[in-house]
């Protein structure tokens, strides 16, 4: 587990082979909403064999729309990969915010269309047991 | 008596020569008040005497024999001394250096930041200094300043490869010394009048973030002394500070002058009355001052009478140059597809489209509303791409939210939307709107967002009211929520039907029969 200190948003990565979990806590803006870029195309280029990207929403305050556009950004470079996103947790007001823009179908849709589970709901039993295989990694866990 | 060393020193002093003849006066004062019992008695408490003996500075230290006899220890302190006055020297041109960049900075204005670097040079520096800035056309801006007096701006025409070393400061690359120029090759313009014959003048670059930001050219007069070494490596350190000044100055001029055409460009209409229905916009931008807005409205009345017009309010993701740059092209494209305004979902598809880049998923929210005037009220179709929904005002205070939903534009290849239709009585409006107003953050304890049932609550009190006191209200409303807070930008558009009276006109129903 690796944490990169700030102020305003905090990324907690865990992860495993084929599973990144990126926490996120604090504002996704205009300040800071590159550093998630930043971070997950790291794990992207770093971890050739990655299946899963999970953004633990929870703990997000304010999303702008240059943090709305980074997570456009973020579902697009994980597509080109063969990556797949979940944006995990949603709290209401992030879901408002993607239900407005219409773009919740397009960043929680699994690849054969369906819409995943709505906010809060929790995440699927074997995303769980990813969770609790997911293992701290040490300073080349950095993000 | 003496030893050896004060011999040397004082070669006068021979044992029994009266002290006053041979030692400085500070000393043989020094030595009678030492007599003296009353000042003796306190004489720990003074500090060491020192003076001048020849050219070198000394500490003299007494010490009363029992027979009454003082000897006088003399230690040479000179070397001490003049490191002493080099501290001070140096911590005298570090506070000044402090204050010519506190000075500087306090100013992104090019003419300004010239005038301080020459009146600073002159009262420091030189007898007078004159500051060049790189040519603009043929002429060589020009500040001169002599010590005491005002700086003055005047153009020379002039070519600055005439002076030696002139031209390749001003050209800033390659990086040059500071240049000796001999006093009597020095060009007329350089000598501001009446400053007689020059002893020693130097050229130095001021050197900018990358670009030239000038020369900066010292003047001596014949009876002042030359510059000394230290003194040419302080005017370096000098220029280089005024230089930096200089071209944040001219750098911060051309953003500020880019900004403003953009401004100019992208300031929103004011609206009227179309072809029977009232349209009423407001924008506030961020205070942000610098920085150009990321909201925009546009109003396109129809072509042809009886058509629609079409009104357009979106938000852009971002702030600056690129999220202006980005409200161009939405604006402009909008326009070109104004032929297929009656299809709102193509021209949607088709700005998406012009918009999408693989660079980015930079992206904007949109609104479109077409409006015609059908007999007394008006007939509305609304679509939003990724928008908050319009409001609809009823004649009773009741507020809709439209029914209209979409996908943003520039970041997703596909974005399909929804369009509501709906009719506008005489006196119902329909309100657009960016998301700066009910993201607004304030009220009574601050940070609280203005919100979506507070502006659909004001809104209710609007009913029947004219579009624009509508507008009004709501940039009141939304203002005194942030007081003095900062907040983003916010716009507003009402598109309202009229209320109408009918007159006793003579024939049909067309449109003429009502006055709005």
């Amino acid at each position: 587990m690796t944490m990169m200190p700030s102020a305003r948003l905090r990324l907690t990565t865990v992860d495993t082979e084929a599973t990144v979990r990126i926490e996120l806590r604090g504002d996704l803006d205009y300040d800071n909403a590159d550093r998630l870029l930043a971070a997950v195309t790291g794990q992207l280029a770093g971890r050739p064999r990655l299946e899963h990207l999970h953004l633990h929403c929870a703990g997000l305050g304010t999303v702008d729309s240059m943090g709305l556009s980074v997570l456009l950004m973020i579902h697009r470079r994980t597509g080109e990969a063969g990556v797949r996103l979940h944006l995990d947790d949603r709290t209401a007001r992030l879901d408002r915010l993607l239900t407005i823009t219409g773009t919740l179908e397009h960043l929680t849709a699994s690849p054969n269309g369906a819409a995943s589970s709505p906010a809060g709901a929790g995440e699927s039993p074997k995303n769980s047991a990813e969770a609790r295989a997911a293992r701290p990694t040490g300073p080349d866990g950095t993000t | 008596m003496r030893n050896d060393a004060a011999g040397l020193l004082l070669p006068a002093a021979r044992p029994g020569t009266c002290l006053a003849d041979v030692a400085p006066g500070w000393l043989s004062v020094a030595h009678d008040a030492l007599r003296c019992p009353d000042t003796a008695a306190d004489r720990a408490a003074q500090p060491p005497l020192s003076g001048v003996i020849g050219e070198r500075s000394f500490e003299a230290h007494p010490s009363v024999r029992a027979d009454g006899t003082v000897v006088w220890w003399l230690v040479d302190d000179t070397d001490h001394r003049l490191v002493r006055e080099a501290l001070h020297m140096e911590r005298e041109r570090t506070a000044f250096l402090a204050k010519v960049s506190s000075m500087l900075l306090s100013s992104l204005n090019l003419g300004r930041c010239m005038d301080v670097t020459a009146q600073m040079a002159a009262d420091n520096l030189a007898d007078a200094a004159l500051v060049i800035a790189p040519a603009q056309g043929p002429q060589l801006p020009v500040v001169t300043c002599l010590r005491g007096g005002h700086p003055v701006l005047s153009h020379e025409s002039v070519d600055p490869d005439d002076v030696p070393g002139l031209g390749e400061a001003l050209r800033g690359f390659p990086p040059v010394p500071s240049r000796w120029i001999d006093p009597a090759a020095a060009p007329e313009w350089m000598v501001p009048e009446g400053f007689g014959p020059i002893g020693s003048i130097v050229v130095t670059p001021l050197p900018g973030h990358g670009v030239p930001a000038g020369a900066l050219v010292l003047l001596r007069r014949s009876q002042t002394a030359a510059f000394t070494e230290g003194e040419e490596v302080f005017a370096r350190l000098f220029a280089a500070r005024a230089g930096a000044a200089m071209s944040a100055a001219r750098l911060y001029a051309e953003q500020a002058s880019i900004t403003e055409i953009l401004m100019r460009e992208l300031l929103p209409p004011s609206l009227h009355q179309i072809s029977g229905v009232d349209f009423a916009g407001g924008y506030r931008p961020s205070m942000d001052h610098d920085r150009v807005g990321g909201d925009f409205y546009d109003v396109h009345p129809a072509v042809v009478d009886g058509e629609a017009s079409l009104v357009a309010l979106g938000d852009v993701c971002g702030k600056g140059l690129e999220a202006a740059v980005l409200t161009g092209k939405i604006r402009n494209t909008l326009h070109a597809l104004l032929p297929l305004a009656d299809d709102h979902q193509r021209m949607i598809s088709l700005l998406n489209t012009a918009l999408l880049n693989s660079h980015h998923t930079r992206f904007a929210t949109l609104v479109l509303a077409s409006a015609v005037r059908k007999g007394n009220a008006v007939d509305l179709r609304l679509t939003s791409a990724g928008h908050p929904r319009p409001l609809i005002l009823r004649a009773s205070g009741a507020v809709e939210e439209a029914r209209t939903h979409g996908t943003l534009v520039g970041a997703l290849p596909n974005v399909p939307t929804h369009t509501a239709a709906l009719t506008l009585a005489p006196g119902e409006s329909c309100v657009l709107y960016t998301d700066g107003i009910t993201e607004a953050k304030g009220g009574p304890m601050g940070g609280t967002q203005f919100g979506d049932e507070r502006l659909q609550r004001a809104l209710s009190e609007c009913a029947g009211m004219p579009s624009e006191s509508i507008v009004e209200r709501i940039q009141m409303l939304a203002s005194q929520w942030v007081g003095d807070g900062s907040h983003d930008d916010m716009a507003v558009v009402v598109i309202s039907a009229p209320r109408t009276r009918h007159l006793s006109a003579v024939n049909g129903h067309t449109r003429g029969r009502f006055t709005a």
